[in-house]
């Protein structure tokens, strides 16, 4: 996306020069965090809400070297935790494309669904919608 | 209402502990806006050879499950690819 061809994730490359995906200066593994949502990504509009916590069970997330270049892209970082790293990303110009580095499906519960995958399946039923309009108007999808 | 066919991109495995809440999470997010989600998980290297879109377009949306390193990287990231290009709902976690 970025035209950086050799971009690399540090635990199957950890000797590569462009380790995109990098090992996390703290393991986040069972770990809760804040995370600051920026306001207006898709991220906030599920949420209605500026700050949010969230369980995390990972060791690897954006190289904080990559950070400003992948927010100068089509990819934006959308929610980052209190020492401003990354935590989730989105595509600004897509229905809905979010990558986080937590893990909102460990926190559903059935009274309490996460509203992330509440905004998720949301934007599939708009798409499930629009998809069927255009074939019924014959068009190929 | 139509069921919702969601496609997890992963390596299913039980003993992860994210693999089952994510079929769970779909339920409960479905009850939410009464539609009920079919999920169905296809394994990264059945997207790694030859993949034109086909196995992916049946559904509404696409989740990329975690669970690195994938069984097939190259697999994995061609399902995110069409999702991105081809304007697909898309979650990774």
């Amino acid at each position: 996306m970025l035209g950086i061809q050799d971009a690399e994730h540090e635990e199957t490359a950890p000797g590569a020069p462009t380790r995109i995906i990098s090992k996390l200066a703290c393991s986040l593994v069972g770990r809760t965090q804040t995370i600051r949502v920026v306001p207006g990504s898709h991220a906030h509009q599920a949420y209605g809400e500026q700050e949010v916590i969230e369980q995390f069970y990972c060791n690897y997330g954006l190289n904080p070297e990559f950070r400003d270049k992948v927010d100068k892209g089509q990819l934006k970082i959308t929610g980052v935790d209190l020492g401003g790293e990354a935590r989730i990303v989105e595509l600004s110009d897509h229905p809905f494309y979010v990558a986080t580095l937590f893990v909102p499906q460990i926190s559903s519960r059935p009274e309490r669904p996460h509203p992330l995958i509440v905004a998720y399946l949301r934007a599939a039923l708009a798409f499930q919608t629009s998809r069927r309009n255009s074939e019924e108007r014959g068009r190929k999808f | 209402m139509k069921p919702l066919k969601v496609g997890i991109i992963g390596d299913y495995d039980p003993n992860l502990l994210s693999h089952i809440p994510t079929n769970e999470a779909l339920g409960h997010a479905g009850a939410a806006l009464s539609v009920s989600v079919h999920s169905s998980w296809v394994p990264t290297q059945s997207l790694a050879n030859g993949f034109d879109g086909s196995t992916l377009k049946r559904f509404d949306a696409i989740w990329c499950a975690p669970g690195s390193p994938y069984k097939s990287m190259d697999g994995a990231l061609r399902g995110i690819q069409f999702a991105r290009e081809r304007g697909w709902p898309f979650i990774a976690t």
